[in-house]
């Protein structure tokens, strides 16, 4: 393990705003830590980098504790949400002050500057003043920086955060590759679910009560372990409505406008019981009006999304439900439409504790429980 | 709407002569009754047409005041001297302490840290002689008393809290970012503050620098009651101005003039080192 | 369909006219009555300053403005039967939020059960009905914006004007409201143009898009128009998320075939009928071109030429490919789950109907797919 956070407590006065968070990063990896602001993304990123002190638990970086270790001597580069680029020096000069702090010299160090500010294009602005750069200068000079010293452990700070939408789109690609050549272990802070399963090798997903769920984007996504990350993964979000499972021969089945959806056998345990049915808007299909198992929609309004149409339906007792397709696929943009629900991409959680229910494998033995 | 019309830009201009009029106006008759004689200034009514005489710089420059009645020796030069050196001295000690100590309490947290801030700044509320006196008495036993070191200590009173409140408010300005990133680049928290917060506070530092000097400079009680003649300021040194045979308008104008033109002289040359300092306050982002 | 507001050669000049900066430059536009338009584009492109006109809180310079069958570019914004919804909310900080989307309401001296139905069924839409009581600082960003949404969709106008509406709105509200908002505007058949900097919004929103930069209307076509046929670069690039890949080519005429040369060594081949006549004639005649085709019409195609994946993300619901090609990077959008991992060779098809052909110099688009734009 690179990093290995073991039990952080943080308050801020009465604020808690860690409360035993764990963590641990491996060699080369990128961890991304996701979640709403005020969930306290940030403030672990300053434990990690020394700028505060944790009231509790230890920070270990590559074996060593770091309790009492000055953020110049942890081996870390940071790239901050709002750039904190030095105002009174030059773009080389900001890249530069990881070189000059190890006394580096001249040649070297315009070299060296010269080099990761080619990489990130940026080599025609060297001599401009923080203020005379774009916005996209100023990150991906402020990831220069962070770079420069080829730091063992990286913390991006919700760096593309104020960067606008096409240059968002285009440092999302090439992150990974930039980041894998350095080789470093990287921790990235995101609020945009997108950027989270576009670069994390790992994500843990966080919120006021600290880290939910770590997993992989796959898992996070297609095994969220509560409604609350479920709902953060996703646009447009996942479609949640209250159903009560009951059993029929032939299977487990929930009710949808009157019409009953198969749904996995593995629930049985939940027949009866008070739940929640999660069914995101990619894995519900438009068919034929008469088609089997096809439930009614009145359309209300379909609003395109980046190459997918979504559109906003309502269910006979007035439920709204979202359905996302690929654009110029076919589908009803007025009046009545007919769905169908693919039962292998739907989620039921527990209403009262928000918990996803892991169906039991009905083939091998197994026992019912909730998600990790 | 976006376009002055004519009326309105002459409006404006009447206004703003009007203003100037009323600030400008004491500084402008100050001026011209320093290059005219008691007898001139003391004509009724007043004019602005006279024959200028520079006797009265003449006077304070030579030392030798020439009245109507009798002739005074006056220390006008050295008292300028001892003001010049005073406030210079003032400020380079409150700087020294002033500065390192509102980086702290702007940076660091401790306990009772605004307690101490306030309590430095509180000094400034306490009218100066209530502290004048206990001074007075400890610095005649510590021989302190008509010492420029004395009085430069005496000063602090004047110039740090100054300092201090306007420098801290400029570090707290510059975002801790900005810092943090510097150390986690692998500076020394020492380097960081050379490299990055001074330079940053540097409009802020001037700005309370000169302020703090024109506070120091135009200071009348400490140095009348803790310095003798051979350390006044002008501010003190003034007074002989009010002589036996009567009040010196016209040396008090010249002495006013001369005694204003250094912070005035440096007012005017830091302005525009101000005005780039409050919009380089944008450094955030 | 009636044309509701004609915008006809409006300008809009910051200084004296003809002197001062021309934010906004000759503009025309017709705006029937029931659509939904957008004004897009990044920020200083004049779209703002458009809606400012209309709305009259911004003189117009020249040109005139009717809405409603009444010229109205000289009357003050009170006159004009125009509500808005600003993008700093401007909420009345004293009252509740409530009362705050009752105003004008309450003003016109309406019944007060009418009132609270109005209030109910449009914060019920916008999901504020627990803040009504909440004065206007103690609520999110996000709420303040959906209080002034509200505020200005409950009014009775001729003309609903919305300044970026939903910019601070939580993730994971947007594309739910973004279509609850259309069904409303759509079912009490309003009139509104919103402006937005964010091309999504415009996309789900509106029935037209207006693109505009540097003061000038780039195009004003429906969503799908502008998809399809950009008018010009700056449209295609801007409008469309990923946008639109966008390479240098060199046209030429090798044994009747129509080569693209995208530098590289990397050659694009199309049979002689994959154009027709007229934009084969006319590539062969400019020789320099650019080439654009949107992410979502590259196919990967085992005859396909030579790409060498640098990134393969999956998002959930689209995997987004980048890959080297040609001297820069072209990118995929596929619908499911690509397999392919970083380094990977993939083969990538440019059919000859999804491409656009721009004049070099100008940008401006000469062909769409294998039509003449």
């Amino acid at each position: 393990m690179t990093l290995a956070l073991e039990k952080i407590v943080k308050a801020f006065k009465k604020d808690v705003v860690l409360d035993g968070v764990s963590l641990s990063v491996g060699r080369g990896e990128t961890l991304v830590l996701f979640g709403p602001s005020g969930a306290g993304k940030t403030v672990l990123l300053r434990l990690i980098a020394g700028v505060i002190e944790p009231d509790a638990g230890t920070i270990m970086i590559k074996g060593r504790d770091m309790e009492g270790v000055e953020p110049e001597d942890r081996g870390i580069g940071m790239a901050f949400q709002n750039f904190a680029l030095f105002p009174h020096m030059d773009a080389t000069e900001n890249i530069a002050a990881p070189l000059t702090a190890r006394n580096m010299n001249k040649t070297a160090i315009t070299e060296t500057v010269g080099k990761i500010a080619r990489m990130l294009k940026i080599d025609h602005v060297l001599h401009h003043k923080p203020k005379e750069l774009s916005n996209g200068q100023k990150q991906r000079t402020a990831l220069a920086r962070a770079l420069a010293g080829e730091p063992d452990i990286l913390l991006l700070d919700d760096p593309l955060r104020n960067v606008d939408a096409k240059l968002r789109f285009e440092m999302r690609l090439e992150l990974p590759r930039l980041l894998k050549d350095q080789n470093a272990t990287v921790i990235y802070v995101t609020q945009d679910y997108k950027e989270a399963m576009a670069l994390g090798d790992r994500i843990a997903v966080m919120n006021a009560r600290g880290i939910e769920q770590t997993g992989t984007p796959e898992e996070i996504y297609l095994t969220p372990a509560n409604i609350e990350i479920a709902r953060l993964f996703g646009d447009p979000v996942i479609n949640l409505l209250d159903v009560s499972p009951v059993q029929v021969e032939g299977g487990v089945f929930i009710t949808l406008s009157g019409v009953p959806v198969n749904i996995d056998a593995g629930y049985s345990d939940m027949v009866g019981r008070d739940c929640i049915i999660g069914i995101r808007p990619e894995a519900i299909r438009f068919v034929e009006e008469g088609s089997a198992e096809a439930i009614p929609l009145t359309i209300e309004a379909e609003t395109p999304l980046n190459e997918k149409t979504v559109t906003l339906g309502l269910t006979q007792n007035g439920r709204e439900i979202m359905v996302s397709r690929p654009a110029g696929t076919p589908g009803p943009s007025q009046g009545t439409g007919y769905i169908v629900i693919d039962a292998n991409h739907i989620h039921l959680f527990d209403r009262a504790t928000g918990k996803r229910i892991v169906p039991v494998k009905t083939q091998a033995a197994g026992s019912q429980g909730v998600a990790p | 709407m976006n376009t002055i019309s004519p009326f309105e830009t002459v409006l404006r201009g009447i206004a703003i002569t009007l203003v100037i009029l009323f600030f400008m106006f004491p500084i402008f008759w100050i001026v011209l009754m320093s290059f005219q004689t008691n007898a001139t200034i003391l004509q009724v009514p007043p004019s602005i047409f006279f024959e200028p005489t520079l006797q009265n710089y003449r006077g304070l420059i030579t030392g030798q005041l020439v009245t109507d009645t009798s002739s005074l020796e006056i220390r006008f030069m050295s008292n300028l001297f001892n003001s010049l050196f005073l406030s210079t001295a003032s400020v380079a000690v409150g700087l020294m302490l002033g500065v390192p100590a509102a980086y702290a309490f702007a940076r660091l947290k401790f306990r009772g840290s605004e307690d101490i801030a306030f309590t430095l700044l509180s000094f400034r509320f306490a009218p100066p002689l209530l502290v004048l006196l206990p001074l007075t008495i400890y610095f005649q036993q510590l021989g302190l008393a008509n010492t420029y070191g004395g009085l430069i200590w005496v000063y602090q009173l004047i110039v740090l809290p100054l300092i201090l409140w306007i420098v801290r408010g400029y570090f707290e300005d510059i975002p801790a970012d900005i810092e943090y990133a510097y150390r986690i680049a692998g500076h020394r928290w020492w380097t960081t503050f050379r490299k990055i917060a001074l330079p940053l506070a540097g409009p802020g530092i001037a700005a309370a620098a000169l302020l703090a000097f024109i506070f120091a400079w135009n200071n009348f009680v400490f140095a009348l009651v803790l310095a003798s003649a051979d350390k006044q300021p002008v501010t003190v040194g003034a007074l002989a101005f009010i002589t036996a045979s009567g009040v010196q308008y016209g040396q008090i104008a010249a002495g006013i003039i001369l005694s204003i033109a250094p912070t005035f002289a440096l007012a005017l040359y830091a302005q525009r080192y101000l005005v780039e300092g409050l919009s380089l306050g944008a450094v955030k982002g | 369909m009636t044309v509701l507001l004609k915008l006809s050669g409006v300008d809009k000049f910051y200084g004296p006219v003809n002197k001062g900066v021309h934010a906004v430059q000759n503009i025309n536009m017709d705006v029937m009555k029931g659509e939904i338009i957008a004004l897009l584009g990044s920020s200083g492109c004049g779209k703002t300053s458009t809606l400012r006109m209309i709305a009259g809180f911004e003189e117009t310079s020249r040109g005139t403005i009717t809405l409603a069958g009444r010229e109205v570019q000289a009357l003050p914004p009170v006159r004009r039967n125009v509500a808005m919804a600003f993008e700093g909310y401007s909420l009345y900080p004293t009252v509740t939020v409530g009362e705050n989307i009752a105003f004008a309401l309450k003003a016109a001296r309406l019944p007060t059960a009418e009132v609270e139905a109005k209030v109910r069924e449009v914060t019920e839409m916008l999901e504020i009905t627990d803040i009504l009581d909440r004065y206007p600082t103690s609520v999110s960003g996000g709420q303040q914006q959906r209080a002034s949404l509200a505020r200005a969709l409950i009014r009775d106008a001729d003309l609903h004007l919305l300044d970026e509406p939903m910019g601070q709105l939580e993730p994971q509200l947007r594309t739910l409201l973004r279509g609850r908002i259309k069904h409303y505007i759509k079912e009490r058949g309003l009139t509104a143009i919103l402006v937005t900097h964010d091309q999504t919004e415009a996309n789900a929103l509106a029935d037209r898009i207006a693109v505009m930069e540097g003061g000038v209307l780039q195009q004003f076509a429906t969503p799908q128009t502008i998809k399809e046929a950009p008018a010009n670069l700056f449209t295609g690039t801007f409008v469309g998320e990923p946008p639109m890949n966008v390479f240098a080519a060199e046209a030429s005429d090798r044994d009747g075939q129509l080569q693209l040369d995208l530098g590289d060594g990397l050659h694009l081949t199309y049979a002689a009928d994959a154009f027709a006549p007229d934009v084969r004639a006319t590539l062969l005649a400019r020789k320099q071109i650019m080439l654009g085709v949107r992410p979502y019409a590259v196919h990967r195609d085992t005859h396909g030429a030579r790409a060498q994946v640098i990134a393969n993300q999956w998002l959930g619901d689209q995997s987004h490919i980048a890959a080297t090609f040609a001297q820069g990077t072209i990118v995929l959008v596929e619908h499911d789950r690509a397999d392919v991992a970083v380094g990977d060779a993939i083969h990538v098809r440019l059919a000859p109907e999804d491409l656009h052909v721009f004049d070099k110099d100008t940008g401006t688009a000469l062909s769409h797919g294998a039509q003449m734009a």
